[in-house]
Parts: C-alpha cells; structure tokens; sequence
C-alpha cells in the first residue's frame, strides 16, 4: 500500500495558500494549548412497557408481541404496533430460530461488562424466531467460520448478574 | 409572484482533518463561514436574514446550544437561528430544512453552517461508542454492536442475493480516495489497489479497515437566498453561472435493520427521497440526467447500494456497474469527486453541507482543473443517517 500521497495538514494549508495566493490570516493565533476534560455519569434508565421481556428471560422465558388486529409478532417486542397503531400483547415464542444475515465483529461497541466478557470476534446474529415476524439481532456463541445464513439456532439464558439485562440471552446453535 | 427557488450565493469550507487541534469547534465554524463571505462577494453578514446550525453530536464538543454559541460568535444576533440535527442526514437535512425557509418567504437569505469535532478530540473507540448510540440503545447497542456490523450484514444479504462482490465494493475504496487526490480539502487521499483493501485489517466482517470512512474536524458554509436578494447583494452573482437548490427530497426508515425484514439488501427510505425529488425536478431517468453526484459512501458497499436506490442502475446490478467505471471519474456520471466521505472526510454535521458544496462548485465550473467535470448542469446529493434510517436528497441545477 502506498501512502506517499497522503499529505499533512500542514501541506496542505501551504497548497491551499500556494492555491489561492494569500497568507495564513489567523498568523497571530497560532499558539494552542489542548487541555482534558472528564465527564462520567450513571443514569437510571427504565426498560418502561418492555420491562416484562427482560424480567421474563430470568424465568428463562422468551417473549415477544402480537399484534390483535393485524397480526404481526414483534421479537424485539413492540408495545405498540407500529402498522394499526394497536396496543400489542405479549406472546411466547419457543425460542428457535433461523439465521437471516450476520456480521463478525473484530471491534464490538465495549459498551457494558457483558460485552467485555465475551472473546472477540463476536457474531452479530440476525434471527428470525420461529412464529415471529422481525428479525432479533444478538451474540451469536459459536465458531465464526461457522456461522451462515440459513444456520437453525436457539435462545441460551444466562445467569444473573450482568450489567444489561439483554444479556441474560444469547443465541446458539441448535442441533437438531 | 416571483420564483422563491433558492439560489447559492457562496460557499465554505474548511480542509477536513483527523485533527485540527489547532482549532476548537467555533474557530472552525468562523473559517468556514469567513470563506463563505468572501465566496458570495457580501462585505458581512448583516444583510442575512436567517441563520441555521447543522451539527450532530453534543458529545463529542461538551457544549449544549451550540446554535446560539454559533450564531452570537458570527455576529448574527438578533436575526433567529434555528439548530437542525438528524444524525448522519444533518447538513443535508439542514439544507433541506433552509430550502423550505426560504421557499415559504420566512426569509430571503439564510446561511446554513456545519461544523464537527469527530477526529482525535475523543479517542477512536470512544467515538464508535458514541456513534453507536445513535443505534436503538438497549436492543443493538448493548449487545455489542456497531455501525460497520449493521452496514456489513446488509451487505452480506446483498452478496448472497445478487452475487456482489468484496472486489466491487473495494473498488469504490480504491476510487473516491483517488479521487481525494485532487481536492487539497481531503483528509486522507491515498493510491490503493483492490488488493490493499482486500487485505487490510477485518473491521465488521465483510468489511475491512479500508472499506470504511473517516473520522474528521471540519466546517462547510452555504448562504441560499432568492434571486432578487442576490442581484441586490452579492457582486459575485451576476458573475458566475446562476445555481438554484431546485428539489428536495426525504424518506425514513426503520431504526433496527430486523424490523424490516425481509428487505435487507437496499435504503427504502432513500428510495423514497430519491423518488420525491426526482419528481419535483422533472427528473425521468436519473442516469441520463444527472451530470455529477456525491452519495454518502460511509462504507464502500454503500455506494453501491446508493447508486441502485437512487435508481441509477436497477437493484442488484450496483455492483458490476461500479466495478465497471460507470460512476468513476471518466464515467458517464462521476460520483464522488471531492473523494466522498471515504476520502475528503465527515465532519458529521459538515457532510452534507460539504457534498452539496462540491456540486455546486462543478456546476459553477470552479473546482481545481483534475477533478472538474465539464458541462456539468446538475447534481446530486445522497446523505443519510443511521442505516438509512433519515435519508435526504437534494438537487442542483445551473438556471442559465
Ligand atoms: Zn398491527
């Protein structure tokens, strides 16, 4: 890979004076100090009329909702149907599923201890849950390599504690 | 009653870089808009009757109300302001939004600003973090993901379904950095084979280091005002071949890429903005009539999926007529000329104003001899948010 044409700022703000014929206006406030701030806060952060999908992953069971009117079945639960504007109700899911599309993650968001834990690469599954109608993105457990779409999987529940109560799932294969 | 259509009276930017640490948000707001000025050919800014701010992130500068900080440093007070935001979709959806101000008669002139401090101020995998936020928080963030995963899995669809491949989208890698080569405001230009980015460090599996775009500081400045205001106003006006911001077009989709199973594989929101502005301008067949463009190539295969859903070539085939040269700087439509986001740079809240910039810079004929496109007549932006969560498309067109 060549990077010779790759300039630096500095370069470029000549070229650009060399371009435009002038001289650096601002000569007299050149001088920079950079100093560091910190900023670092908790919030409380209510799961609101979702709660009971990540209480029930406790009790190792799997929600989402169903529409009553049009009947569409949304894991990630939807309290309200975005396509009648109904209020949903709660519906359990088996937990299997199928792998829609995935991506490897070298570089996941190190957002929580959760993610910390997990061994980098991690497999960012799209699955589409039997009865369900919209695909429900989470770590999927397994070899990278052999991950693929079309690949059966399952609903794994995890032990208290952990920082997101997302966690408290994850996907892995299903050996049928 | 006179045409409102609102014209570009001047534009500025400032170079983008990984780090103007020589500069703090404001300082790159004043280059930007200073330029801007002197491009328009005003002596100030008293005549502008309206300002607007375009910036992203209250994070990444530790600073609420922006807008009002802004606005007072440029001197613009008590003329009102307003701070328009629609994350990656920001500077566009802030032309957009003076677009509608002017053509209302709330104002005359309005000067639309951008800026950003994405580079170094915080550290990369901060940024990302932060960047993720955008996501839906406790559904695909939490879980460990990311920007690049939720691009590369679209991606992945798109190659399993229509057979495209990593040495397609490596080719828009390869190309809008070139491309950067002959804009002194690019960020990082580079020579790069398809083998480099081929090879280059796995990010977000299929994505690699050098399918992704930049972090940057920057700034972009854009003054619109009707005719009259800028025959009145402006000594550069009658000089230069008259540009108006003539459509304007927006769609939106779903936050999570699941909900909108099973179309995985394009932007039904980009779709939608392409369509609506394409019939505000009398536009029928976009690759015909379309002389330049910038889409918003925040990864390589977004390009492609870009140029299927802004309907340049059919859904499917973005991949083969990218990697044919279509869209290359000798193709029959040159996209990314200023070296698109990959190469120039994105300054989130600059990004927009700055490809909207570029175009009127090739349909005023005033880019640098390498990169102008002759007998430009009109343009094309593409930007978008989240993944292609808020998309806007605007277009430009030479009136003479
Ligand atoms: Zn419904």
């Amino acid at each position: 890979m060549s990077e010779s044409r790759v300039t630096s700022l500095v370069e470029r703000k000549n070229m650009q004076a060399k371009w435009t014929g002038e001289r650096d206006p601002w000569e007299a406030f050149r001088q920079v100090e950079v100093i560091t701030l910190e900023l670092t806060q908790s919030y409380r952060h209510s799961l609101g009329k979702y709660s009971r999908f990540f209480l029930e992953l406790e009790n190792g069971r799997f929600l989402g909702t169903r529409c009553p009117t049009c009947h569409k079945v949304y894991a990630p639960p939807r309290p309200l149907c975005p396509d009648c504007l109904s209020i949903t109700a709660w519906q359990e899911l088996p937990g299997t599923g199928t792998v829609q599309t995935f991506s490897v993650m070298h570089f996941p968001s190190l957002v929580n201890d959760d993610v910390r834990r997990l061994e980098t690469p991690i497999t960012l599954a799209y699955v589409l849950l039997d009865g369900g109608s919209t695909l429900f993105p989470h770590v999927l457990k397994t070899a990278p390599e052999s991950v693929h779409i079309g690949m059966r999987v399952k609903v794994a529940y995890a032990e208290s504690p952990v920082q997101h109560p997302i966690h408290l799932m994850y996907f892995v294969p299903l050996e049928e | 009653m006179t045409d409102r259509t609102p014209m570009v009276i001047g534009v500025g930017l400032t170079p983008f870089a990984s780090n103007r640490e020589d500069c703090n948000v404001r300082d790159l707001a004043v280059e930007a808009v200073l330029d801007c000025v002197r491009d328009a050919g005003i002596e100030n800014l008293d005549a502008v009757e309206h300002g607007l701010t375009s910036y992203e992130s209250d994070h990444f500068n530790r600073q609420m109300t922006l807008g009002a900080i802004l606005h007072d440093t440029l001197g613009l007070n008590p003329t009102p302001n307003v701070r328009v935001e629609g994350g990656g979709a920001t500077g566009a959806l802030a032309l957009r939004t003076a677009w509608a101000y002017v053509k209302s008669g709330l104002c005359d002139s309005i000067l639309v600003y951008g800026c950003e401090t994405n580079g170094k101020s915080i550290a990369s995998q901060t940024a990302n973090q932060l960047f993720a936020l955008s996501a839906d928080v406790d559904w695909e963030m939490m879980v460990g993901g990311t920007y690049t995963a939720f691009y590369a899995a679209m991606m992945r669809v798109h190659m399993e379904k229509y057979g495209t491949k990593r040495e397609q989208f490596a080719h828009v890698a390869v190309r809008n950095r070139r491309n950067a080569a002959a804009n002194p405001y690019a960020q990082r230009p580079m020579e790069i084979s398809i083998d480099d980015v081929l090879n280059s460090r796995s990010i977000a599996e299929p994505y690699t280091l050098l399918d992704c775009s930049l972090l940057s500081d920057g700034a972009a400045a854009l003054l619109l005002a009707t005719e009259d205001w800028a025959r009145q106003r402006s000594s550069r006006f009658a000089e230069r071949p008259p540009v108006a911001f003539t459509a304007t077009g927006c769609g939106t989709d779903t936050m999570r890429l699941g909900d909108r199973y099973p179309h995985l594989t394009n932007f039904a929101g980009k779709r939608a903005a392409a369509q609506q502005a394409y019939r505000s301008a009398g536009i029928t067949n976009p690759l015909e009539e379309i002389d330049v463009a910038e889409l918003y190539d925040s990864y390589s295969g977004v390009e492609i999926q870009a140029v299927e859903d802004l309907g340049f070539v059919p859904e499917g085939q973005g991949g083969p007529a990218v990697a044919d040269g279509i869209f290359d700087h000798d193709g029959a439509l040159p996209v990314n000329t200023s070296g698109g986001l990959l190469g120039r740079g994105a300054p989130v809240g600059a990004t927009g104003i700055a490809q909207a910039i570029e175009v009127v810079q090739q349909l005023w004929g005033e880019v640098i001899p390498e990169r102008q496109i002759h007998n430009a007549r009109r343009g094309l932006t593409d930007t978008h948010a989240g993944i292609g969560t808020i998309c806007v498309v605007n277009i430009f067109e030479r009136q003479d």
